[in-house]
């Protein structure tokens, strides 16, 4: 077990610099120059004297390829460089807004895990009746609609017409639940029907049959069984999905003000804040990576039969 | 055993929620907000922006916020609603003949929020360490022709000029970069361009707290010179989208709207409409309108570019598109701008004379053809816009449409913005979408800019046959010294381009204003980033 953690651990020093270089190409791409954005945010005309002040200044002006290795050097002693914009070290800023994210996404997780267990369940035991049919539009409904629609909907309901919560902003814990139900919302829709699959799969196998004639109640057998083995696909798209929420947060943030890094991180694309964008997407490698490596070790506590390396 | 391992889960759980209320209970309203009802009678305004303000520094530029380095800092003199130049800082001022030398008699009574006092060696000193920076600055002419900053006396400040250079007391009413920091704010090194100590200024208005991405407090200043602002606070909400923050303004989290840009042009619409607020639009602030290319395919024909002065029909497009919200353009700059309240004959929306010039020119419609032709050519030119711009492409939508009545036929060509910038530097377009700079830049700014090659503007006018002479009357009206001869030589250049139709006004930009009716007071400046906090009142 230990030995497979480290190899997966060393596979991230590959991933980080494939990852680190493909961003940098793909940035410089991009045709706008990042001091001209620079010149335009401070209402600077951008003459040529002006961006070639400028590009001196973030320093842009050296080949791309030493601006890389210089890059690489600083990472490893955890400089991450200034951002262009705000001119604060990137990743003091990146940890400053990461709290809020991760706050708001982990509520998204447990929110996502309180419904859509239950609605899984119920679903599958009334299978075809009205509360499986209920279930399975808001499961189409939940995936459909897009999350900042669903953000403006539900704030326009809840904050305007009822007066219950706060618009946007961050505080207490009021203002948590419109963004973290929004964030939540697709992936409910999602996991539900998942879940609901796999347990009605694991209905048919011949242990549930088994379990019954031992006359084992339905309940018990459900949950003692047939949740066991249905939730282990679920906890790998569940891995992922934590991954794609920090990242998906972006929208979210935007729309209720949410100080954390998604709305952070699409101030600085818009911007060309490179510096930025390249911690942010090595933060977000390193976060995916290690929520795979969470999933593969979860397993093998809940599954023994699939357990790695054989060492129990 | 068993259990043991469901027991992680449930520890996992436990700890993630309990990190949920750990942040939760991190209380990060502004502490006035709260307890303003309950124990003091304090006023609280209640505002919101897009981004953080920055560290306020008064001689930077991005991340300051405009808006919020004109709360804590002023200037020499200020920029009036119509253009004129008033005093502020410095209570006089004179000019010698030769228009060198421009000496500041500076208030007495002024003090800094530290209740350090604000005089000729301190403003030096800021003159000073802005100009050792100069080539950030270098895009202000200003920056460039100051020579000398001297203190004559405790209270006079002289700058002497390389060149008379008539602009600069409107360029001394810039927000920034040449506003004055207080002797506590200068970092230890005395170089402001790599950071400021603290935002001590002699504005209303003092930078108090900050909790970034989410809020910024300025408190009043209690050693104000001026009229006290009538309220204690102000709390600025950081909110990046336009929809999120109409709602939270309807709900009373936001008292005022106030600037260009903040809404949506359907939410204001919406906001006016309802008669439930009070809406108000400033003057105006600068102008969207298209260069027509003088030196290009059929736009070179001066008839043509007259026809498509008469032949589109901005009052429609502007109720269309714009709901109302902007003015009608006529002008290149509006005549509340200084110089240029000329009386210049508007081009009205007239399809027949927009016909007759262009049948005049020969350029004929065929039995059954839809666009005009001469010598077997089609009238026909391009328009290039930024295709991420809404607007610029319903302007193309609309313009397409009515020139095609007049028998023009216009390509819309949309392009990504770097290409866009483009064309404007190498002239390739017949039409194409541009903006000036607005108070208080205009109209000299952008005058001056129109001897620059890499212009849309001058590539615009070098097919004029007297662009020679409107760059060489560009040059001596920015040195000119004499009031008289000034106005007469931006007759000459206004008047000129527009006769020569190398212009197409569409709408003045302005600010717009939006609250509840609890609010007071709520007036417009001259230009886009000063808002009238200190008037207002709740």
């Amino acid at each position: 077990m230990r030995k497979f953690i480290f190899k997966r651990l060393i596979s991230l020093v590959p991933i980080l610099l494939g990852i680190s270089i493909i961003t940098f190409a793909l940035l410089q791409l991009v045709p706008v120059d990042p001091a001209e954005v620079y010149l335009r945010l401070s209402q600077i005309p951008p003459t040529e004297e002006a961006i070639a002040v400028t590009r001196a200044e973030l320093g842009l002006n050296d080949p791309l390829h030493q601006q890389y290795i210089q890059w690489v050097k600083n990472v490893f002693s955890l400089d991450f460089g200034k951002s262009f914009v705000t001119r604060n070290p990137v990743l003091e800023e990146l940890l400053y807004y990461f709290p809020a994210t991760i706050q708001l996404t982990l509520t998204s997780l447990v929110l996502v895990i309180i419904i859509s267990i239950p609605m899984a369940i119920l679903s599958a035991l009334y299978k075809d009746t009205i509360v499986d049919n209920i279930g399975r539009c808001f499961a189409f409904l939940g995936a459909s609609m897009p999350s900042f629609w669903v953000g403006l909907l539900l704030m326009y309901v809840f904050s305007l017409k009822f007066d219950l919560l706060p618009v946007a902003g961050r505080g207490s814990i009021k203002h948590l639940i419109l963004p973290s139900f929004t964030l939540a919302l697709g992936s409910v829709a999602t996991y539900t029907r998942l879940l609901r699959t796999t347990l009605l799969e694991n209905f048919k196998e011949n242990y549930v049959l088994y379990g019954r004639t031992r006359g084992l109640k339905e309940g018990f057998i459900l949950l003692r069984h047939v949740f066991k083995n249905a939730i282990l696909p679920v906890i790998t798209a569940f891995g992922m999905s934590m991954g794609y929420m920090l990242a998906g947060s972006v929208i979210v943030e935007n729309v209720f003000a949410w100080p954390g890094v998604g709305r952070y991180i699409i101030s600085a694309i818009f911007n060309r804040d490179y510096p930025v964008i390249q911690c942010y997407v090595l933060i977000m490698a390193v976060i995916f990576v290690l929520l795979n490596l969470l999933v593969d070790i979860l397993y093998g506590i809940l599954d023994p039969r699939i357990r790695i390396g054989g060492d129990e | 055993m068993r259990k043991a391992k469901w027991h992680v889960l449930f520890i996992c759980l436990a700890v993630s929620a309990s990190i949920l209320l750990a942040g939760c209970g991190s209380n990060n309203q502004p502490v006035a907000q709260e307890q303003g009802e309950a124990t003091t009678q304090e006023k609280i305004l209640t505002i919101s922006w897009g981004q953080d303000m920055g560290e306020l520094n008064p001689h930077m530029y991005s991340p300051n916020q405009m808006f919020a380095q004109d709360m804590v800092y002023e200037s020499l003199v200020r920029y009036g609603e119509d253009g004129e130049i008033q005093p502020k800082l410095a209570e006089d001022w004179e000019i010698s003949p030769d228009g060198k030398e421009y000496t500041f008699k500076l208030r007495k009574d002024v003090k800094f929020s530290d209740g350090s006092s604000f005089n000729a060696a301190i403003a030096k000193k800021n003159f000073d360490v802005v100009l050792s920076n100069a080539e950030r600055h270098n895009w202000l002419e200003l920056i460039n022709q100051i020579e000398a900053t001297e203190v004559v006396e405790e209270y006079t400040l002289k700058l002497v000029f390389k060149n008379p250079y008539y602009p600069a007391l409107q360029e001394l009413a810039l927000i920034r970069p040449l506003r004055f920091l207080g002797e506590a704010g200068f970092p230890d090194n005395g170089n402001t361009a790599e950071g400021i100590k603290q935002a001590i200024g002699t504005g209303p208005w003092v930078f108090s707290e900050e909790v970034k991405g989410e809020y910024a407090v300025f408190t009043k200043n209690e050693h104000y010179w001026g009229a006290e602002p009538k309220v204690d606070k102000i709390v600025i909400k950081i909110i990046p989208d336009a929809e999120t923050r109409a709602m939270a303004f309807e709900k009373k989290e936001i008292d005022l709207i106030y600037g260009s840009g903040l809404i949506s042009l359907d939410s204001f619409k919406q906001f006016r409409d309802s008669g439930k607020y009070k809406t108000d639009i400033s003057n105006p602030l600068a102008t969207r309108f298209l260069a027509i290319n003088s030196n290009k395919g059929a736009t070179k024909e001066l008839e043509v570019r007259r026809a498509i002065q008469h032949a589109f029909d901005k009052q429609t497009f502007i109720d269309a598109v714009f709901y109302g919200t902007e003015k009608k353009a006529d002008t290149l700059f509006a005549s509340n701008f200084p110089y240029c309240d000329l009386g210049l004959e508007a081009y009205d929306y007239n399809l027949e004379k927009a016909s007759l010039l262009l049948e005049e020119a020969g350029w004929k419609k065929g039995e059954g053809k839809e666009f005009r032709e001469k010598n077997g050519q089609l009238l026909e030119m391009e328009f290039n816009f930024d295709s991420d711009d809404a607007i610029q492409k319903s302007i193309g939508e609309v313009l397409q449409g009515d020139l095609k009545k007049a028998g023009i036929k216009l390509n819309l060509v949309g392009e990504e913005t770097a290409s866009y910038a483009q064309r404007q530097k190498d002239g390739n377009f017949n039409l194409i979408y541009e903006s000036n700079w607005g108070a208080p830049y205009d109209p000299h700014s952008f005058v001056s800019s129109m001897r620059t090659p890499a212009h849309a503007d001058y590539q615009a006018q070098i097919g004029l046959p007297m662009k020679s002479e409107i760059d060489a009357k560009i040059t001596e009206v920015l040195l000119s010294t004499n009031e008289e001869e000034r106005q007469e030589l931006y007759a000459y250049i206004l008047e000129t381009l527009h006769e020569q139709a190398v212009y197409l006004p569409i709408s003045y930009r302005s600010n717009i204003a939006v609250h509840h009716d609890y609010v007071s007071g709520v007036v417009f400046f001259g230009t886009q980033y000063e808002m009238p906090l200190a008037n207002i009142d709740l």
